[in-house]
């Protein structure tokens, strides 16, 4: 008969940054079982949202959920508050936030690269990755003024308008971004000691992760093709600034690497067509009218599809929100991927999912 | 080989980080910092700190009705939200200074607490004295009549 033995990895754990909980059950070396704890923090923001904060104070508070996408939530409920007041926001704003957001993946998502590389045991590949994301840093500051609380989408618009040096800017540092970017593509897809952390490790089949609901890079590394810029238009013109989905077969933390770094060359071609083809006018649209009904909005956060439910009532106060963070949506799928690996590929798994706790439990 | 012949190399490069603190770091020139108000310019019309988010501004009123601005830059988030509010253009900037850290003795979260409140008492303390003054002015007008 075999024995059983359980390790717990979190709330606090070298490898994990989030408090997160793990109980990996294992046989020998093997993870035969899993279970998740998610509910280690709550900080109570959904609730003064809707009783310290009017709704056009709301998307600052929304950003400082998660420093990491704080884009994604400011723009998500900019969008399901303007769909309350019934407003539609210029072009040209439109546009700012797709620069934004974009930005804010290529960082998000090279934090996530190299933190797969330092716990696969790649400490080199972890600091140069994060000293090549320092770039896309830099442009998120020169664009939004600040280097993590953006705060760039407001109710009716954004806050600041593109400057031309800042757009002279964006490009060049691009340039100099994307052979960095393919200098890492190079080493994650051939480097050997890498590769035996991160090939064929944490694997989900198609199958598995349709089953769970896999959302963002997680699903499309194994060959789901969900991704809300490929789904809607009606919200932000992703067909019109050249989206195109990334997918992968594998399904393993390979495919996911492979699957954040082409989305990188991705945003940068978005970056640039956004750059190149920005229309003409306001960044906001005025209105005095005040939020009422109901409403829901999708967008593609880094990590995967971001929900936003809001509900108003003819006054400043908003009387219900509800924030539903990727991260949450995976934990199923994420759960599966572990079964069957080594206890010593935890770490690497656990980063390649990109875990962001502080958009979870709120 | 080939490893070892560049992290030979690299023994006599410069450093690939920044040199900070010896160097600055990046910082561009509408960085979001502290907030500026102009009293000159300033109608007293309240609209940025209904605006401010965290409550990071309050005015306080004297009983002749003049009001002074108290802005804490520990409270600030630098969201720019009250100069956007502002129907007065210059009455209240951001500057591109970043806010120095809060000392100890500055005690600079329960010293805001105490001028709120005083600056909430003090403006209720004139609009109670207006609408004494209000009713005392109707009532002398009513008697005569
Ligand atoms: S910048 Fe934002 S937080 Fe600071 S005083 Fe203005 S409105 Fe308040
Ligand atoms: S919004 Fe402008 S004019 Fe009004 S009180 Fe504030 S600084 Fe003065």
């Amino acid at each position: 008969m075999a024995t059983y033995y359980d390790i717990p990895v979190g709330a606090q754990h070298i490898s994990l940054l989030e408090p997160l909980h793990f109980k990996l059950t294992t046989e020998n070396e093997k993870i035969v079982d899993v279970e998740a704890n998610v509910g280690y923090v709550h900080r109570g923001i959904e609730k003064a949202c809707t009783t310290k904060f009017k709704f056009r104070q709301v998307s600052f508070v929304i950003g400082r959920i998660c420093g990491l996408c704080s884009i994604s939530h400011t723009t998500a409920y900019s969008q399901v508050a303007e769909k309350l007041l019934n407003l539609e926001i210029p072009l040209r704003a439109k546009y700012l936030r797709i620069l934004a957001l974009e930005l804010d993946r290529i960082h998000s998502h090279m934090l996530c690269l190299s933190h797969v590389a330092e716990n696969s045991g790649f400490e080199a590949l972890f600091m140069r990755t994060m000293k090549d994301r320092e770039i896309s840093m830099e442009l998120l500051e020169a664009l939004c003024g600040n280097r993590v609380q953006y705060d760039y989408s407001i109710v009716g618009g954004v806050a600041r308008d593109l400057r031309p040096e800042v757009a002279q800017m964006i490009l060049t540092q691009l340039k100099e971004l994307r052979s960095k970017v393919d200098d890492l593509i190079d080493i994650f897809q051939s480097n050997w000691s890498l590769s035996l952390k991160n090939k064929g490790i944490g694997a989900i089949s198609r199958e598995d992760a349709m089953r769970l609901n896999a959302v963002g890079p997680l699903a499309r590394a194994a060959g789901v093709p969900v991704d809300v810029r490929n789904d809607t238009e009606d919200l932000l013109p992703w067909k019109q600034v050249g989206f195109e989905i990334v997918l992968e077969n594998g399904g393993d933390v390979h495919a996911r690497n492979m699957v954040r770094l082409k989305e990188i060359l991705v945003s940068m071609k978005i970056i640039e067509n956004v750059i190149q083809g920005l229309p003409e006018g306001p960044v906001v649209a005025e209105t005095k009218a005040l939020p009422e009904g109901e409403a829901v909005v999708r967008l593609e956060a880094p990590r995967g599809e971001l929900f936003h439910y809001a509900k108003g009532n003819k006054t400043q106060f908003l009387e219900r929100l509800k924030v539903k963070a990727p991260t949450f949506s995976n934990i199923p799928a994420f759960v599966e991927m572990f079964k069957g690996n080594e206890y010593a590929s935890a770490p690497a798994i656990i980063a390649s999912y990109d875990p962001c706790l502080s958009c979870t439990a709120r | 080989m080939k490893a070892f012949l560049i992290a030979i190399g690299n023994l006599f490069k410069r450093p690939a980080t920044i040199q900070y603190p010896f160097a600055p770091t990046y910082k561009p020139d509408d960085y979001r910092g502290l907030i500026q108000h102009n009293p000159e310019l300033c109608i007293w019309c309240r609209r940025c700190e209904m605006a401010c988010p965290p409550g990071a501004i309050v005015f306080s009123q004297a009983m002749d009705g003049t009001q002074t601005y108290h802005y804490n830059r520990a409270v600030c988030i630098y969201c720019g939200e009250c100069v956007r509010n502002c129907p007065k253009p210059g009455a209240i900037i951001q500057t591109a200074t970043p806010a120095s850290p809060a000392l100890k003795d500055e005690n600079i979260n329960n010293s805001w607490a105490e001028t709120v409140k005083q600056a909430l008492e003090s403006r209720a303390a004139y609009m109670a004295e207006k609408k004494k003054q209000a009713a005392a002015k109707q009532q002398g007008g009513e008697n005569p009549a």
